[in-house]
């Protein structure tokens, strides 16, 4: 062959250029990308994990009492955020979400902030102890309940028999 | 009528610097992949240049670390003043995961104040295309204001 390449030459010259045109065609996040966190304050518990595993110290909270119980913002500041998923990872209801999100520019420090409020009501009066009590209780703590009654009541008997 | 030449050829291309405070290397290479022909910026205007006395718009990464404090202050003090400061990623707006370390002495904003900042570990390069687009827009800004 006396041209080398000239097929690749020639191909190359009549194909498409290989730059993404990217600020004028608009271009998505691949599946399972860990952008901008959305935060679902109704399902939140207050539970505190996600400001445990935080490794970059992204995630802080603060509460204001009133008459119904303590409002609380949960706040994320994206700017000290790993994008590790370790929140979303642990959180028990799934309240913490990362989006394809990956626009996160900001000239001020108020656009890295993704904050939710919810309201930890306050617990039931007292007068009358027994009834909210076991209302208010989800299901596993009236599981975990009987189970050392059943305990105490075993001991017993193991004494008696011995 | 020349100025106005000058000024306007000098909007439509910044040329970028680039600081490393202690990065991670992650970000760095993010940038370096804007410039590359895939994600290609400097069809847009931006350049890479290797003096910070010809740049417009300096682009830090990582937390500042004691070593690089002096460095990197002294650096920035050398770009001439329309300018603008970018920091890429989340180290340099709040040291991430390096805080607490006893060689970090950042965030950046202790020492010089910060015009964009792009969120991300590491951002994705059409996001730091955005950011820098986001830059080329404050830098106008700044010398209409100038």
């Amino acid at each position: 062959m006396g041209l080398p390449f000239i097929k690749e030459a020639l191909t190359q010259l009549f194909s498409k250029p290989s730059t993404a045109n990217y600020p004028f065609v608009p271009r998505e996040a691949p599946p399972n990308y860990r952008g901008r966190i959305v935060f679902h304050p109704e399902l939140c518990i207050n539970c505190n994990m996600c400001e445990r595993v935080c490794s970059g110290g992204a995630i802080s909270h603060s509460g204001v009492e009133t008459e119904e119980g303590e409002l609380i913002t949960r706040r994320f500041f994206l700017g000290a955020c790993t994008f590790c998923a370790h929140c979303s990872d642990f959180c028990a209801k799934n309240a913490i979400e990362l989006s394809g999100d990956y626009h996160m520019v900001a000239r001020e420090e108020s656009d890295l902030v993704v904050e939710g409020t919810y309201l930890k009501k306050k617990p039931a009066p007292k007068p009358i102890p027994p009834k909210p009590a076991e209302q208010a209780k989800p299901e596993p703590v009236a599981e975990a309940k009987p189970e050392p009654k059943a305990e105490e009541a075993a001991d017993p008997a193991c004494a008696v028999e011995e | 009528m020349f100025k106005k030449i000058i000024e306007n050829s000098m909007a439509k291309s910044p040329w970028l610097f680039h600081i490393n405070a202690g990065s991670c290397n992650g970000c760095d290479i993010e940038l370096v992949a804007v410039l590359t022909p895939k994600y290609d910026a400097e069809r847009l205007g931006f350049k890479l240049t290797g003096s910070p006395r010809h740049a417009d718009i300096v682009v830090v990464t990582g937390p500042v670390t004691a070593q690089s404090k002096e460095r990197v202050i002294r650096t920035i003090a050398q770009v001439p003043d329309p300018k603008v400061i970018v920091t890429l990623g989340s180290c340099p707006r709040s040291c991430n995961v390096f805080k607490g370390s006893y060689s970090v002495v950042g965030p950046l904003d202790n020492y010089v104040d910060i015009d964009v900042s792009i969120a991300g570990c590491a951002p994705k390069p059409e996001a730091i295309i955005d950011g820098l687009a986001l830059a080329a827009a404050v830098l106008k800004e700044k010398r209409r204001a100038k």
